[in-house]
């Protein structure tokens, strides 16, 4: 409680004017701990950043990521790409080779494997097989696969009257979303009516 | 100790930090003997080249009001979920071009959806924080709505992204404005772990997008405004494995180079990059053509073919770059080609064959393209 004081003047006690207290003394714990918080973050993330550079000691250059990554691309085909030609480059001795049926290079010859379909043509097995796609034609090159979708779906043209197609191998017509690996001919064949001198329109179109 | 000496104390260990950081820039960049680019010159490769019809629009799906913001290919059969700002799901019959489910989302404000990996389900999530769960095969209600199956919450921000993880239908991983990153269990609803937050080595902005690794789903990459990307343990949610410094702005968008070992980004300063993640090297910057008084436009989305060897680039003026990833050029733009979107490419996604690319745009459309060309083996 404020010590009453006398006014000279008055003889009269009164009390001193309010004045703000003096702050407590508690310790700022909040920022304490705030404080030792943080301090703790970033003692962690000193111990793994000394992790990391005692393991960049064995990081190899990006040119050997670079490397890898070329590698990859060329070992895996897409079909978004235009060509395959260029891709193929390194396979073309392959080929050959794989052609030579005294030679058993059969686990070499499917690393070749021209597969467009990922799920259709299996070619990490020692054979390339044509497994989930109906039909599928084994082509006319030895441990080549190239699969195809239905017929329908396989011819571009449509030939007039009795019209039969034919697949002619190897080519990969690949058009979204069902994918053909037949490039096809049309080869008709048509019976004419027997009417003397009338010979109807449209008849006997040859493809 | 007084805060006094603790606070000489984080002054002492900030300078160890960032010494230590300066350390690891400059062994990262006496390693960086050349990037993709410079590589592949030196092997004497020549770019992807495409003929005018080599890729073209093969669809046009039709059929939201409002602009299309995340779209996501099932993992088998040629099926699409889009989410919309007019606050419906689509599911789309991509061979087709028809719609087999129109879902009214009890929040409107979506901005991401994905499909589950056995296609029974789709995810979505937004401004309400939270993810919800639609099970495709469930009865719909008296008004014909699907309605929700399970709701993750626990989000304190949006969720910007949403990704199940390959081959589980029961584990989904958000990214979310909270900074944060949460692996979900779907049976329970419940989150096995949360990566990043207050006292956890994570992002310290909004988490705009994530990807999860192909070959081995244990790791997943984000991407954040802070400008950084960051790779991620689902194992050790404590920390990420690493982070990826090199943008100059948002980190729009992140997704994984199909081998695995490296991922791509996109971002507000107008280029994509490659980094890799052993060893954290960024391998090539993808800067767009440009005169020199135009401003970069920001980059969207990105998504990588079966190979790798194109990067597709959406942008904010329309264009959809497709980038020679090895070459570090643009060998098309399919914003240019006939049938082409008429604004923003906001999403974009490559079917599982990797046969198709799908757009999402802000004219309301998604579309369809894919190779049109004859290809002959030799």
């Amino acid at each position: 409680m404020a010590t009453p004081i006398r006014d000279p003047s008055s003889n009269v006690m009164s009390l001193p004017l309010p004045s703000p207290k003096a702050p407590l003394g508690y310790p700022d714990l909040y920022g304490k701990r705030r404080e030792m918080a943080r301090i703790q973050m970033l003692e962690r993330e000193i111990s793994f950043l000394e992790e990391e550079l005692k393991s960049s000691e064995g990081f190899q250059p990006a040119s050997k990521c670079c490397q890898e990554i070329a590698d990859f691309m060329m070992a895996n085909s897409d079909p978004l790409l235009p060509t395959s030609k260029k891709n193929r480059r390194s396979c073309r001795l392959w080929k050959w080779l794989c052609r030579m049926r005294c030679l058993n290079l059969s686990w070499v010859c499917c690393w070749c494997c021209d597969c467009f379909s990922t799920s259709c043509c299996n070619c990490k097995q020692s054979k390339c097989k044509c497994s989930s796609c109906v039909p599928s034609i084994n082509c006319s090159l030895s441990n080549w696969c190239c699969c195809c979708d239905k017929k329908s779906h396989c011819c571009k043209e449509t030939c007039d009257c009795n019209n039969k197609c034919c697949c002619s191998l190897p080519g990969c017509y690949f058009k979204w979303p069902f994918p053909s690996c037949c490039i096809c001919k049309c080869s008709c064949s048509c019976t004419c009516p027997s009417f003397p001198k009338v010979l109807p329109s449209g008849c006997c179109t040859k493809c | 100790m007084s805060v006094t000496e603790l606070k000489e104390r984080h002054i002492a260990a900030t300078e160890t930090v960032n010494n230590l950081r300066e350390r690891l820039k400059q062994r990262r960049l006496s390693l960086l003997d050349t990037d993709i680019s410079g590589y592949a010159k030196s092997q004497g490769r020549t770019p992807v080249t495409f003929g005018p019809t080599d890729i073209l629009c093969c669809r046009t799906l039709q059929g939201h009001t409002g602009k299309v913001y995340s779209l996501d290919w099932t993992s088998e059969k040629n099926r699409i979920v889009s989410a919309s700002q007019d606050g419906r799901l689509i599911v789309w019959n991509a061979l087709t071009s028809q719609k087999t489910h129109a879902i009214k989302l009890p929040c409107a404000w979506v901005m991401t959806c994905a499909f589950s990996p056995t296609g029974q389900s789709v995810a979505c999530g937004g401004l309400d924080s939270v993810c919800s769960i639609f099970n495709l095969n469930s009865p719909t209600d008296r008004d014909g709505n699907l309605n929700v199956s399970r709701m993750l919450s626990g989000h304190k921000g949006y969720v910007s992204s949403c990704q199940y993880v390959p081959g589980e239908d029961t584990h989904l991983i958000t990214g979310s404005g909270d900074q944060t990153c949460v692996l979900w269990d779907i049976t329970t609803g419940l989150r096995t772990s949360v990566f990043g937050g207050e006292f956890q080595s994570g992002h310290t902005a909004d988490v705009l997008s994530i990807s999860i690794n192909g070959t081995n789903s244990k790791m997943f990459v984000s991407g954040s405004c802070d400008s950084t990307a960051r790779l991620w343990d689902t194992r050790v949610a404590s920390r990420a494995v690493r982070t990826f410094h090199g943008h100059e702005g948002d980190v729009n968008s992140v997704k994984f180079f199909p081998d695995g070992n490296r991922f791509g980004t996109g971002s507000d300063d107008g280029t994509c990059r490659l980094f890799d993640i052993r060893t954290g090297h960024q391998l090539q910057v993808y800067y767009q053509p440009r005169r020199d008084t135009e401003m970069a436009h920001v980059v969207t989305s990105i998504a990588f073919s079966i190979s790798g060897r194109l990067l597709f680039a959406g942008y904010t003026n329309g264009d959809c770059y497709v980038w020679d990833t090895l070459l570090a050029k643009v060998v098309l733009n399919l914003g240019s080609l006939q049938n082409s979107h008429e604004g923003r490419i906001s999403c974009l996604g490559l079917s599982a064959d990797g046969s198709a690319l799908c757009t999402g745009s802000w004219d309301t459309n998604l579309k369809i393209w894919a190779f049109g060309g004859i290809r002959k083996v030799i």
